[in-house]
C-alpha cells in the first residue's frame, strides 16, 4: 500500500471534494494512497443519511424543491459524505454547460439526476443520455431541430466541447468538417421529449423521438455513407481517438495541473490515460482512477497548480473549518447568500455563461472577483450570531478557539495548516503575527487567548487567511 | 499572464505619486462642471456576443434573394417602420431594424457609420469560440496572449497612472488582455470595494495594512500566486475610488430601464465623468445566440432579436445624449462587433444558424457617418461553400482606422499587418 501523507491527503480531499477539517484528512492517511482514492471514488458506500435528513427538513425535496435547485445542489455540497460525488457532477455540470439562462428549474434538476447517476459509466452512456436529456434538448435547440429545416446548435457542441474539440490534440489534424455538422444535425432531428401522462410532480419528462420529424435519409458522415442514427453518431464519436484526448484533458486539467502539449512528457501523459479510455471499453470511472491513483496527481507539479474556483473556495473553506451550515429549517428558503457570493466571484451555479462552461484558473480572476472573495471571507468570518431561520454558515467563538494557541504564531501556524495546509513564506507567518499583536494604532500588544480577543484578532486573523494568495489556489 | 512584479512595482510608485492629486479631481467631479479636455479621447466598445445577425440589422428590402431565403424572418419595406410609424430606412435598399429608431436619429445626424461586409476573412471561423479570439486579439502574426484593446494599451497607455481602461462587466473581456497591466472590471459599483469587520471599525486599517504587506511578498513571476497578489492590490488600491463614481454623478438624461446594456452604459458614462484619465471602456450584450425562435411571424418589432437589438439601440441612443449633456459628445467614439453574423437562410425554428460576413457600427460625433464597405451578395454564386455571405471588409481594417485615426496609434504594432484607413473618421 502506497504511504499517503498528511498532505498529500490534503491534496487528495481538496481535489475530488472541497476539502475538509483534520479529522477527515487523517482518516485518508490511515487508508494509503490507493485505499483513499478507490474510498472516495466509490462513493455509493458512504452512508448520506444525515444530509438526507437535513435537506428534507430544508424542504429541499424533489417535490417541494421548486425553483431552489441551485441550493438544493450547493446545499449537497456542504454537507455530504460522498464529496467526489458532487465533484464530479460539478465537472460534467461544467463539461456539458446547461445554463438556467434558458432552461427551466425541473429540466436542470433532472440533468442534474442524470449527470450525478452516470458520472462514472461508459462514456457513450452518459453522452447519449445528455443528448436525450430535456434540458439539453431545450439548451441547444434540438426539440427544434426537425426534418428538411435542421437546427445545428446541438451538432456542433457536441463535436467542439462536448467530445473532441476543433482539432485533434495531439496531431492538430481537424476533426470534422462544416458538412459533418450539418449531417450530425440531421441524424438527430426529431429527438424531443414531452410530460409524462397525468405526472406526479412537473419533473416527469421523457424523451421520444418524433419520427415524423426524424430524416430517416442516408447520411455521409467522417467520410461515412449510411443511415445514422443519433444513437450511431454518438457510438462513432466515442470510438474516435480524438475523444478520449479531448476528455482526459479536460480531466486531467480540473483535476490536476494544465497541460502544456507542446511538451513531449505532457502528451505522454495525456496519451497514457487516452489509452487507458480505450482499454477499459471507455470507462470513466477507469479513466479518473488511473489519474488519481497516479505519480502526476501527487507530484509537485499538481500541488497548488489550479486556482480554486468560487464553490472551491467557498465550500472548502467552510467544510475545512467545520464551520456549521444549516440550510434552513422551512420549506419557503429565505435570502441564499451563499449562491449569491459564488455568482459575484464569477460561478453561477446551474448558469454559466455559455455551452463552454466556465473559464478554469485565471478565468476566475478579475478585480471584481477578487474583492467579492475578500469580501465574502470578511463576512464569513465574522458572522457571530446563528439564526435558525435563516439559511446560513456561521463560526461560533468555541470553534475559533480549536485552533487559538497562547503564542500568536503559533495560532497562525494552525489557521495556515487547517485551511491547506498552505506554504506561507516565513515573512507571511510574521505579517499575520504582527497583526494579531498590534493593536488599531499599530502599538506592539501581546497576543491573550481570551473571548474579546478571540472575537476580534483571531476573527481578523481567519479573515486575512481566506485572503492569502495561497488560499487562491488548489 | 499579467503584469510581473517589477513592472508592478514601478507602476506603484507612480500610483503614490498622484494619490495626491485625486482629492481635487474627485472634488471638480462634484461641481460637474469641469472643463472637458479637448484633446480627450474615449473609445467605448460594444460586443454584442453570440453571433448578431446582421442581415436582419440593417435589412437588405429589395433583395429577392434575402426574402426567398427568410420567408418568415425576413423584414418587408412596409415592416421597417417603428412603433410610432417612423420609418427606418436609410437608403433606397437598406433599412435598419425596426427596432432601432434611435440609432436611426443619430444615423439621420450623421453620427453613424455602418461598416458593411465586415468579417473575418475567407476561412470564417464558425465556432463562437474561435471566432470570438480571433476578433478580440486581431493579431496576425505571433503573439495571441494579449488582446487587441490590451496590445494597444501596452504601447503606453498601460504604464500610466490611475484607471485608463476598464470594463463595465463581469468577467475581464479577452480584448483587453495585457501583458503590463490588470484592468479593472466593475460590473456595479456598490460591490466594489474592501469591507471589514464592521463590529470593529478601528481595526479595518489594520487588516489593509496587513493585507497590503502579504500581496506585497516576491512570489515565482507568471505563478498563479502572483497574479493573485498582483490583481488583488490593483482591485484594492483603486476600489474606493471606484466604488465613489456615482456618488458626483448627475444627469438630465434617463436610461431606459430594464435594458441590461443600458444600465452598463450609464456606467461608463459615471466612470468617464468622474475618472478624467479613462481612454478605453469596454461592455457586452449577450444572447444574440438565436437558433431558434428569433423573431416572430407577423410583429417585426418583437422576438427575440428585436429585443436585444432594442436594448442596443436605446442604450446607445440614452449614452450619446449623457455625453452630449455633459459636453464630452466629441471625446468619445463608440465601435461595436460581433463574432460573426447567422447564416443567411432561416432554420425550420425561426432562427439562423451561425454565419459570417456581419456588420460593424462606429458611433458618437468624431465619426463621418455613412455606410462603408458593401453588403455582401447572398446570390447562389458568391456565397461560400456553407452558403455563408463572404467578407467584404476585413474587421481588423476597422480597428486599425480606429487606432490611427482616433487613439493616435501605430496600427501595424497592435495587429501585425498594416490595414486600408476605412474612411469613417476621415
Amino acid at each position: 500500500m502506497a504511504i499517503l501523507t498528511y498532505d498529500e491527503a490534503a491534496h487528495l480531499l481538496r481535489r475530488l471534494g472541497f476539502g475538509g477539517p483534520p479529522d477527515e484528512i487523517n482518516d485518508l492517511v490511515a487508508r494509503g494512497r490507493e485505499g483513499a482514492v478507490d474510498y472516495l471514488i466509490n462513493y455509493e458506500n458512504i452512508d448520506n443519511k444525515a444530509m438526507d435528513d437535513a435537506l428534507t427538513v430544508a424542504g429541499l425535496t424533489e417535490n417541494r424543491i421548486g425553483d431552489n435547485v441551485p441550493i438544493w445542489w450547493l446545499a449537497r455540497m456542504l454537507l455530504t459524505r460522498r464529496q467526489f460525488e458532487e465533484k464530479m457532477t460539478l465537472f460534467w455540470h461544467n463539461h456539458f454547460a446547461t445554463a438556467l439562462s434558458k432552461v427551466a428549474y425541473n429540466q436542470i434538476y433532472l440533468q442534474n439526476l442524470t449527470l450525478r447517476q452516470s458520472a462514472l459509466d461508459r462514456f457513450d452512456s452518459l453522452l447519449l443520455k445528455m443528448a436525450q436529456d430535456p434540458a439539453m434538448l431545450v439548451w441547444l435547440d434540438g426539440v427544434s431541430n426537425v426534418l428538411g429545416n435542421p437546427n445545428e446548435n446541438f451538432a456542433r457542441e457536441l463535436q467542439e466541447l462536448f467530445t473532441m474539440g476543433v482539432k485533434d490534440l495531439i496531431t492538430g489534424d481537424a476533426n470534422y468538417t462544416e458538412k459533418d455538422v450539418r449531417e450530425i444535425a440531421r441524424a438527430f432531428t426529431g429527438w424531443t421529449f414531452k410530460q409524462k401522462a397525468k405526472p406526479k410532480f412537473r419533473f416527469q419528462l421523457r424523451f421520444f423521438v418524433n419520427e415524423g420529424q426524424h430524416d430517416n435519409t442516408s447520411k455521409q458522415i467522417y467520410g461515412q455513407t449510411g443511415n445514422f442514427s443519433g444513437e450511431d453518431v454518438i457510438s462513432l464519436i466515442a470510438a474516435r481517438r480524438a475523444t478520449p484526448r479531448f476528455l482526459v484533458k479536460k480531466l486531467f486539467e480540473f483535476f490536476v495541473y494544465p497541460l502544456d502539449l507542446t511538451n513531449p512528457d505532457d502528451r505522454t501523459t495525456l496519451e497514457k490515460f487516452a489509452d487507458m479510455y480505450m482499454t477499459s471499453d471507455h470507462s470513466i470511472k477507469a479513466v479518473v482512477r488511473a489519474i488519481f491513483v497516479s505519480d502526476e496527481f501527487f507530484s509537485e507539479r499538481a500541488r497548488f497548480a489550479l486556482i480554486k474556483n468560487p464553490i472551491e473556495f467557498i465550500v472548502g473553506a467552510i467544510r475545512m473549518l467545520g464551520a456549521v451550515y444549516n440550510p434552513g429549517a422551512a420549506v419557503f428558503l429565505p435570502a441564499l447568500p451563499l449562491r449569491v457570493r459564488a455568482k459575484q466571484m464569477g460561478l453561477d451555479l446551474m448558469n454559466p455563461p455559455d455551452v463552454a462552461g466556465w473559464h478554469l484558473n485565471l478565468g476566475w480572476f478579475n478585480t471584481a472577483a477578487m474583492l467579492e472573495r475578500y469580501n465574502f471571507a470578511n463576512d464569513f468570518a465574522n458572522t457571530r450570531l446563528f439564526d435558525a431561520t435563516k439559511t446560513q454558515v456561521w463560526l461560533t467563538g468555541d470553534q475559533l478557539k480549536k485552533y487559538t494557541d497562547p503564542s500568536a504564531q503559533k495560532t497562525v501556524e494552525n489557521f495556515l495548516s487547517v485551511l491547506g495546509p498552505l506554504n506561507a513564506s516565513p515573512e507571511i507567518v510574521q505579517v499575520l503575527t504582527d497583526y494579531l499583536e498590534t493593536d488599531d494604532d499599530g502599538n506592539h500588544v501581546d497576543f491573550v487567548v481570551n473571548d474579546a480577543t478571540v472575537d476580534k484578532n483571531v476573527r481578523g486573523l481567519l479573515r486575512l487567511v481566506l485572503c492569502l494568495p495561497q488560499f487562491q489556489l488548489n | 499572464m499579467p503584469t510581473t512584479r517589477r513592472q508592478f512595482i514601478k507602476r506603484g510608485a507612480a500610483m503614490a505619486g498622484v494619490s495626491f492629486l485625486l482629492p481635487e479631481i474627485l472634488l471638480k467631479g462634484a461641481h460637474g462642471q469641469t472643463a472637458v479636455d479637448p484633446n480627450r479621447r474615449i473609445l467605448v466598445v460594444i460586443q454584442l456576443e453570440g453571433g448578431n445577425d446582421g442581415l436582419n440589422t440593417v435589412v437588405p428590402y429589395t433583395n429577392d434573394r434575402y426574402f426567398s431565403l427568410r420567408p418568415v424572418l425576413g423584414i418587408r419595406e412596409s415592416e421597417l417602420q417603428d412603433a410610432q410609424g417612423k420609418s427606418t430606412i436609410i437608403t433606397n435598399k437598406l433599412g435598419f431594424h425596426p427596432v432601432m429608431s434611435g440609432i436611426k436619429d443619430l444615423y439621420d445626424k450623421g453620427r453613424v457609420a455602418v461598416v458593411l461586409g465586415a468579417g473575418d476573412g475567407p476561412n470564417p471561423g464558425l465556432s463562437h469560440f474561435i471566432a470570438s479570439d480571433i476578433w478580440q486579439v486581431a493579431n496576425v502574426a505571433g503573439d495571441n496572449s494579449e488582446g487587441w484593446l490590451g496590445k494597444f494599451a501596452d504601447q503606453g497607455l498601460a504604464q500610466g497612472a490611475g484607471v485608463r481602461v476598464l470594463s463595465s462587466d463581469d468577467r475581464s473581456p479577452r480584448a483587453l488582455a495585457s501583458k503590463k497591466a490588470i484592468f479593472p472590471n466593475v460590473p456595479s459599483f456598490a460591490a466594489y470595494n474592501f469591507q471589514t469587520d464592521a463590529k470593529y471599525p478601528g481595526n479595518g486599517r489594520r487588516q489593509l495594512s496587513t493585507f497590503n504587506t502579504y500581496n506585497s511578498e516576491s512570489f515565482p513571476p507568471d505563478s498563479f500566486l502572483a497574479a493573485a497578489a498582483e490583481i488583488g492590490l490593483d482591485a484594492v488600491e483603486q476600489a474606493d475610488r471606484i466604488g465613489a463614481v456615482p456618488s458626483t454623478y448627475q444627469s438630465p438624461v434617463i436610461y431606459p430601464a430594464n435594458n441590461p446594456l443600458a444600465a452598463r452604459l450609464k456606467m461608463v458614462a459615471q466612470i468617464i465623468i468622474a475618472i478624467p484619465e479613462v481612454e478605453i471602456l469596454y461592455v457586452r450584450l449577450g444572447g444574440f445566440d438565436h437558433h431558434a425562435a428569433q423573431g416572430v411571424a407577423g410583429n417585426k418589432r418583437i422576438g427575440q432579436h428585436a429585443t436585444l437589438l432594442q436594448y442596443f439601440s436605446d442604450g446607445v441612443k440614452a449614452f450619446y445624449d449623457d455625453m452630449v449633456a455633459h459636453g464630452l459628445a466629441d471625446n468619445v467614439l463608440l465601435l461595436q462587433w460581433s463574432e460573426f453574423g447567422r447564416r443567411p437562410n432561416e432554420n425550420g425554428s425561426l432562427g439562423t444558424d451561425h454565419g459570417a460576413g456581419s456588420l460593424m457600427f462606429v458611433m458618437g460625433n468624431p465619426v463621418r457617418g455613412g455606410l462603408y464597405g458593401q453588403q455582401s451578395s447572398l446570390a447562389p454564386g458568391d456565397v461560400d461553400s456553407d452558403g455563408n455571405p463572404r467578407t467584404m471588409v476585413d474587421f481588423r481594417a476597422v480597428y486599425a482606422t480606429v487606432i490611427e485615426k482616433w487613439l493616435g496609434g501605430d496600427s501595424q504594432l497592435v495587429l501585425g499587418k498594416q490595414f486600408e484607413n476605412v474612411g469613417f473618421l476621415g
